[in-house]
């Protein structure tokens, strides 16, 4: 049994989950969203460094709700009856149309900017538990067989930067052992960076003697599809932005143009031939966490009573029980993901 | 060393005509789009762009991507990554840039397109850091370091550091109003501020709406940016271009 989730499986959760809760803005539903993913990422994450992300994307988040706050008070947007206080008003020029700065500062106005603002807290919560739970090294393996290359460089990236920290602390040493005791960037900079270029021309010589980068002739087919897609999504996008024609035609050409891509993807990844070691594989708990993720999103979308509260008048918002079902559902990964082993290092 | 075939060319411009679209649809979307209603648009675009960033590196991979360019890459986006925690959280100090721009104008357009992607994608994994913001810096760092190799090669000498630090400066505050822009809406939801941006109003007034949303938020940092960036080229570039050339030398890359 392997000891770790397939890393898209857990983007997928988060990622619906988020969807999920950038459907409402009622405040019980979002931060119960936000638990259900503190719970997972509280029973699941592993003891590497990225694994405190969590925390992070929640105060991020908490900034996010400030700032909502704070750009209401001073500038204003919905309005409503009850005005808590007033900030004194600065008249702006003719030219800055629709702008006011300072005005009163309504209960109503607050309420909403609050929900929408803790809104984007809980899809930042959502987006802290992926980046958290998700193995980033492990995540690069599943790219697309066409981003080879761009994923080997990010691979190696992620691999050298930390040495680069031993290369600075390895040139300082020596600086220390001829007596010049004082640390300057400035001197550091070149050794550390000549160290860096002459270790990847080492790399891609042992790469090449390795046999990487033989492949297959480029087909003229992938380049064919990409360019053709790319074309359909412009076009597509233009005829969305524009919206004088029918409603769907640009959306039809959009999603036309992002399958012939995809294609392209596709067909463009068959002329790398490499196997895995140790591939992630799907098994039942990368389909439970998956699909319970879902639920959440397509529960809500099918029973949209009591998503969007009202805020004027102002009244405490209800907890729809449905949708909160559903986000409960997401908690499964929490039970079914294999367990981390933490501390046996 | 990354050699833009002619079809690389074309789905680069057609990407980036997609890419500049997603960035500034606030500001040209029609109120008769069904976009324009409801949060969704961000989120949508979001979506969207990671595909076609997709479709573009594989584009340009498959154009040739040679073991010495993936490696001096990984390497670069190492750097790159590494010193970009030594601005973060002091107010506008930013690192990443002046390297990107470096490495753009020592290896050529293609290879600066793809460095401006992997240094961000990697400096993302690293800390943490990825969502919906990540497909918009990436392309917009893609962006400038495609600019930098573009630049005239003949500039030599005491003339080459001051224009890369002039395009330094000049590409950091376009990198902080594009970030902005994408920021504009998922900051300020439609409708929920008078600086939100307002479906299908005159371009001009939507554009007085940003820059006061700039001035608002990031001004001091976009500014700080800028300074930081052209400081460092001119103060690191002699060297570091030095170094960079004796490696693209040593490994006799083709540009």
């Amino acid at each position: 049994m392997p000891d770790r989730l397939h890393p898209a499986a857990w983007w997928v959760w988060a990622l619906a989950l988020g969807t999920a809760a950038s459907r409402t803005t009622n405040p019980w539903l979002l931060l119960l969203a936000v638990a259900v993913a503190g719970y997972v990422v509280a029973a699941r994450r592993s003891d590497e460094p990225w694994a405190g992300s969590y925390l992070v994307f929640l105060k991020f988040g908490l900034a996010a709700v400030g700032f909502r706050l704070v750009m209401h008070a001073l500038l204003g947007g919905v309005e409503g009856e009850t005005v808590l206080f007033s900030l004194p008003e600065v008249p702006l020029p003719g030219w800055a149309k629709g702008i006011r700065l300072g005005g009163p500062v309504t209960a109503e106005g607050v309420v909403a900017s609050l929900y929408d603002g803790m809104r984007l807290a809980a899809l930042l919560a959502c987006l802290g538990a992926a980046n958290a739970l998700a193995n980033p090294k492990r995540l690069l393996r599943s790219m697309p067989a066409a981003l080879y290359e761009v994923s080997v460089a990010v691979t190696v990236g992620l691999t050298v930067a930390p040495q680069l920290v031993a290369s600075v602390k390895r040139v300082w040493r020596a600086r220390e052992l001829r007596g010049d005791t004082k640390r300057r960037a400035r001197t550091v900079l070149v050794p550390v960076l000549t160290d860096a270029l002459d270790r990847s021309l080492a790399l891609a010589a042992a790469m090449d003697s390795r046999g990487y980068g033989r492949r297959g002739p480029g087909s003229k087919l992938a380049g064919g599809l990409v360019l053709a897609g790319l074309l359909g999504a412009c076009f597509g996008l233009y005829g969305l932005l524009d919206g004088t024609g029918p409603a769907a035609a640009g959306a039809v050409v959009l999603v036309l143009g992002f399958g012939l891509a995809t294609a392209g993807l596709v067909v463009g990844g068959r002329r790398v031939g490499r196997t895995t070691y140790r591939p992630d594989r799907w098994r039942a708990p990368e389909f439970l966490t998956v699909a319970s993720g879902l639920v959440p999103a397509v529960v809500m979308a099918v029973f949209p009573d009591g998503l969007s509260p009202a805020f004027a008048p102002l009244a405490l918002p209800a907890l729809p029980v449905l949708p909160a079902a559903g986000l409960l559902v997401a908690l499964l990964p929490g039970f079914v993901a294999p367990a981390p082993s933490r501390g046996t290092k | 060393m990354i050699r833009l075939r002619a079809r690389s060319v074309a789905a680069l411009t057609l990407a980036s005509v997609f890419g500049l679209a997603a960035f500034c649809w606030p500001l040209i979307i029609s109120p008769a789009s069904g976009l324009a209603h409801g949060a969704d648009a961000p989120w949508v675009f979001a979506l969207m762009l990671p595909l076609i960033l997709a479709v573009v590196l594989a584009e340009i991979s498959e154009g040739g991507l040679d073991a010495k360019a993936v490696a001096m890459l990984g390497v670069l986006s190492a750097c790159g990554a590494a010193v970009r925690p030594l601005g973060a959280g002091t107010a506008g100090i930013e690192t990443v840039f002046f390297l990107l721009i470096l490495g753009g104008r020592v290896f050529g357009p293609g290879f600066g397109f793809v460095l401006g992607a992997t240094t961000l994608f990697t400096s993302a994994l690293l800390t943490g850091g990825v969502g919906p913001w990540l497909p918009y810096q990436m392309l917009a760092a893609a962006w400038f370091g495609l600019g930098a190799g573009l630049l005239p090669r003949r500039v030599r000498g005491w003339q080459e550091p001051v224009m890369l630090a002039g395009y330094g400066a000049l590409a950091s505050l376009l990198y902080g109003l594009l970030m902005n822009l994408s920021f504009w809406p998922f900051g300020t939801g439609a409708g929920s501020s008078s600086l939100s941006y307002v479906a299908g109003d005159p371009i001009l007034d939507n554009l007085v709406r940003l820059l006061g949303f700039m001035l608002a938020t990031s001004m001091g940092w976009d500014a700080g940016r800028a300074l930081t960036t052209g400081i460092l080229i001119l103060v690191t570039s002699a060297v570091i271009l030095r170094v960079l050339r004796r490696a693209a030398h040593r490994a006799r890359f083709t540009r």
